[in-house]
């Protein structure tokens, strides 16, 4: 009873959190135009609903595809901040994953089917060993795996822009881009003639098998328990080192498969030629989702929502695009910080410990009548 | 007039921690000027939660504190230093690097030219306030090299430089020899002579006994009553704490070992700081019996474990469990030989402390066949396990989902017990099995302990529990300075003034008899 009490608490205080955030980004739009309301329209019912009101579809399958390789970056990075490990390396990870993935797509010709699986895999693997770098330096020389996954982001980047501009660039093209693909390793669409591409069902399959692996193998434990406590960890049996490289290898997989499904999916050919921002808003969807990734989706969803009303916002009521930033950052403020409506909360639980006091009481006194 | 009879009063104290547990409810709690009163109760029975509010650290959800007749509202440790009231923490709040006038005057020291800090005057003003009290510290020493007993006097000093006249000691006992808390006794009853006033904190009945005039004892975040020291007996003091009889003695049969099983031979270590912490250490424990190792703590007893379990590496000297070493093996390793260990620390070692009962539980046999089932854990089989240990270990909780933190600290040491000791172990290294944790729990440890030995399992007791080691073991080595003073084979004739002389260093056995202690193959 207390729990569930507590799980409305929660919602209720994720959705204050929202309408705070919102009214702040109300005076930062009121600074841009004149019309408010029309931008808030845009922003908060214009994904889902056109200007009559009714459902648009087409718009719906915008926001879902939006959030393809971010619920992929979230996995990765609940995964390795699982283990508490701040690796922050996704960011690469997607792009190395989408070049690669890219390459082989383009040079590699195979059958229809297995090209595509070929092609994400070549990615993802690389991306993973890719990991191997902040984990071993940090499992043998003590180096903050934060600071050397941070690095290691502009290193990929340098690295696949060194290559494409002077290996695989298509001289034909206005923009440097590598030739297109074939058609054999291109993500089909789920809906036809839109970017929501069977790259999403993929995604929540992932969802599920991190979730299986997290919670329900030895080794997702031993990643959960390494993350609670090293030395109770060490103690108890476990590799410590082993189980620390494990989880990043694992969090650049699933970046790296999420960086070759998006470019595999959204587009024809390589033309990233800056790091996307995915893994960054895989960092944000982690600590939304609280590092559980059953909740991946739904933060995804989140980001991905705001992310389009605030382009309908720009476009069509002439808010900057940066505006997007402040209010994901004024949101993120509110959600993270622990304290927040901490006073109500902790009536709550003096409310919850009473009960159960009382309850015990009661049951004793039961228990005593039936004695006597 | 009542006004001046009590120094301070709190009224209908209640506290709920942010995480639900009702720490305190409705408690009125008085203490006269110029009295020693005891505040007594169990592990989790919320003395230490009580206190903290009157010091400022924590604020009630509900009640009145008036000190010195006057409603105040301790908003933080400052707030209640500014009205006289200083608490000396049962772990020091000290800077171990800084020498010990500077930690005296930490956050008020005298100035040299408004920017300087006048180490004259801080030295002047300690050995003044140490004369005063007749509390004697070294000014000059750095914190780190003093003994305990003297951090304890500093820590007292250092109250008393900010004008405290209500001094709270929270189980000042805890970690001192008994020549030290004669010593420390003796200062108390000093400074109460003296017009202060002192709250002890304790659950050490013979202590209280000694010292106090009045005591308050709680249980289950409630008051029992407060007594006048003299006119109540330490059995009703002990059933007023726990709710019935406590029989701290328990049975055991005579041992019978047989096969040796943990044998160690001439184990060296030197400490980072060059401190000869293990000296030429032999012994070995034979299947079926319980081999105490005593010692005031900081002799080598921490080394010793941490060298079994490879939680640390030793200079020379080799471990073996039936007959194999185990020196430098993975954790892992060392488990499946069967070895266990109750970790001396077991916030740090014992548990995972936001993982769930269950978590907690599993920790050391993650990879048995028995619960996986392939690549997936067999969540039935664990389910089972977790429900199976909880009932027979009596773990009080809600469910086997409960975060292990919730629990008291009885219940998380059972979870660690139940844990170590149901993974069918040969060998069971207990260090401080019970330390800090009520009769109760204290009690079910205990028996648990014989009967594992009792039905073959090798134990090795380490624990700075005199009482505990001395009760529980068949033989008993005793540690000082990194080596083993004496062995006695019995340990039923042994008394307590023996045992100390040989814990304090005072004597000490010839190599012969202490090497009796290696059996012979």
């Amino acid at each position: 009873m207390r729990n569930k009490r507590m799980f409305l608490f929660e919602a209720a205080r994720g959705f204050a959190a929202i309408l705070l955030a919102l009214a702040v980004a109300v005076i930062f739009i009121a600074l841009c135009t004149d019309d408010v309301g029309g931008a808030l329209e845009q922003m908060l019912l214009r994904p889902l609903f056109a200007k009559n009101g009714t459902f648009n579809a087409n718009s719906l399958w915008v926001v879902l595809s939006r959030m393809i390789p971010t619920i992929f970056t979230g996995l990765a990075v609940c995964v390795m901040f699982s283990a508490n490990q701040f690796n922050l390396a996704a960011e690469g990870g997607v792009m190395l994953g989408g070049f690669l993935a890219t390459l082989v797509g383009i040079y590699v010709p195979m059958a229809a089917g297995l090209h595509l699986v070929v092609c994400l895999l070549v990615g993802a693997v690389a991306a993973a060993l890719t990991m191997l770098l902040p984990a071993l330096l940090k499992v043998k020389l003590g180096a903050s795996e934060m600071v050397s996954s941070l690095m290691l982001n502009y290193i990929i980047m340098y690295v696949v822009l060194h290559f494409l501009n002077n290996n695989f660039a298509d001289r034909s093209k206005g923009s440097t881009q590598t030739f297109p693909f074939l058609q054999t390793a291109a993500v089909p669409d789920l809906v036809p003639n839109t970017d929501l591409t069977w790259g999403f069902v993929i995604a929540l399959v992932f969802v599920a098998l991190v979730a299986v692996f997290l919670f329900r193998t030895r080794w997702g434990y031993a990643i959960r328990m390494i993350g609670i406590n090293q030395a109770f960890s060490k103690y108890s049996g476990m590799k410590v080192g082993s189980v620390i490289v494990l989880s990043q290898v694992i969090g650049g997989f699933l970046a790296g498969l999420g960086g070759g499904i998006e470019v595999l999916g959204r587009y024809s050919t390589f033309l990233w030629r800056e790091l996307p921002g995915y893994g960054w808003t895989g960092v944000t969807i982690a600590i939304l989702a609280k590092n559980n990734p059953l909740m991946v989706p739904f933060a995804a969803f989140f980001m991905a929502y705001l992310e389009r009303g605030c382009e309908l916002m720009r476009t069509n009521a002439g808010v900057p695009a940066e505006m997007l930033d402040i209010i994901q950052a004024v949101i993120f403020l509110f959600f993270a910080a622990e304290q927040f409506l901490a006073r109500y909360r902790q009536k709550l639980v003096v409310k919850g410990a009473r009960e159960e006091m009382k309850q015990a009481f009661d049951s004793e006194a039961a228990a005593k009548g039936g004695n006597a | 007039m009542p006004q001046s009879e009590y120094v301070v009063q709190m009224k209908g104290i209640t506290k709920v921690y942010p995480n639900g547990i009702a720490a305190n409810q409705g408690v009125d709690f008085n203490v006269r000027r110029g009295e020693i009163h005891a505040l007594m109760g169990e592990n989790g029975a919320g003395k230490s939660t009580l206190m903290k509010m009157l010091f400022g650290l924590e604020q009630p959800t509900e009640g009145e504190i008036i000190v010195n007749g006057e409603t105040v509202n301790l908003s933080s440790p400052t707030v209640a230093i500014a009205k006289g009231i200083g608490m000396v923490h049962q772990h020091f709040m000290l800077v171990p690097s800084l020498t010990v006038a500077e930690n005296m005057v930490l956050g008020m020291a005298p100035k040299k030219k408004g920017l300087f800090i006048d180490m004259d005057k801080a030295i002047a003003i300690t050995e003044e306030y140490a004369k005063k009290y007749n509390l004697h510290v070294d000014p000059k020493a750095k914190v780190v090299d003093i003994p305990v007993g003297m951090k304890q006097k500093v820590e007292i000093l250092k109250a008393l430089v900010r004008g405290a006249k209500i001094l709270i000691l929270d189980e000042p006992t805890a970690v001192l020899t008994t020549q030290e808390t004669a010593e420390l006794f003796r200062e108390l009853v000093q400074l109460k002579e003296q017009g202060f006033t002192i709250i002890f904190i304790s659950h050490k009945l013979n202590e209280i006994k000694q010292i106090t005039d009045r005591l308050t004892i709680m249980r289950g975040g409630k008051s029992m009553g407060v007594y006048n020291t003299a006119e109540i007996s330490m059995e009703e003091i002990s059933r007023l704490m726990v709710g019935r009889d406590v029989i701290l003695t328990v049975e055991k049969d005579k041992a019978a070992p047989t096969d040796e099983v943990l044998r160690v031979e001439n184990l060296e270590y030197t400490n980072d700081w060059n401190k000869k912490m293990l000296d030429r250490v032999s012994f070995s424990v034979r299947k079926g019996e319980i081999l105490g190792v005593a010692g005031v703590e900081g002799n080598g007893q921490r080394e010793l474990v941490d060298m079994l379990f490879n939680l640390n590496v030793p200079d020379s000297g080799t471990v073996t469990v039936n007959g194999k070493s185990i020196v430098g093996l993975p954790q892992r390793k060392i488990r499946d030989a069967g070895v266990s260990l109750i970790p001396e620390d077991r916030m740090l070692y014992g548990i995972a402390d936001r993982g769930t009962i269950e978590d907690n539980l599993i920790s050391n046999r993650i990879y048995q066949k028995e619960y996986n089932k392939g690549l997936l854990f067999d969540m039935k089989a664990i389910h089972e396990m977790s429900d199976r240990l909880i009932e027979d270990y009596r773990v009080l909780c809600k469910s086997r989902n409960q975060q292990v933190k919730m629990l008291s600290g009885g219940n998380i040491q059972k979870v660690v017990v139940a844990r170590e000791f149901s993974s069918g172990p040969v060998l069971i290294i207990a260090d401080q099995p019970t330390r800090g944790i009520d009769v109760g729990a204290t009690e079910f440890i205990r028996k648990k302990l014989v009967e594992l030995s009792r039905a073959g399992a090798a134990v090795l007791l380490v624990s700075a529990d005199l009482n505990e080691v001395m009760e529980l073991s068949d033989s008993l080595i005793v540690m000082n300075g990194g080596h083993i003073a004496a062995y006695f084979e019995d340990t039923s004739a042994l008394t307590d003034e023996e045992m100390g002389e040989y814990m304090l260093g005072l004597k000490r056995q010839s190599d012969e008899e202490i090497g009796k202690v290696l059996y012979a193959k």
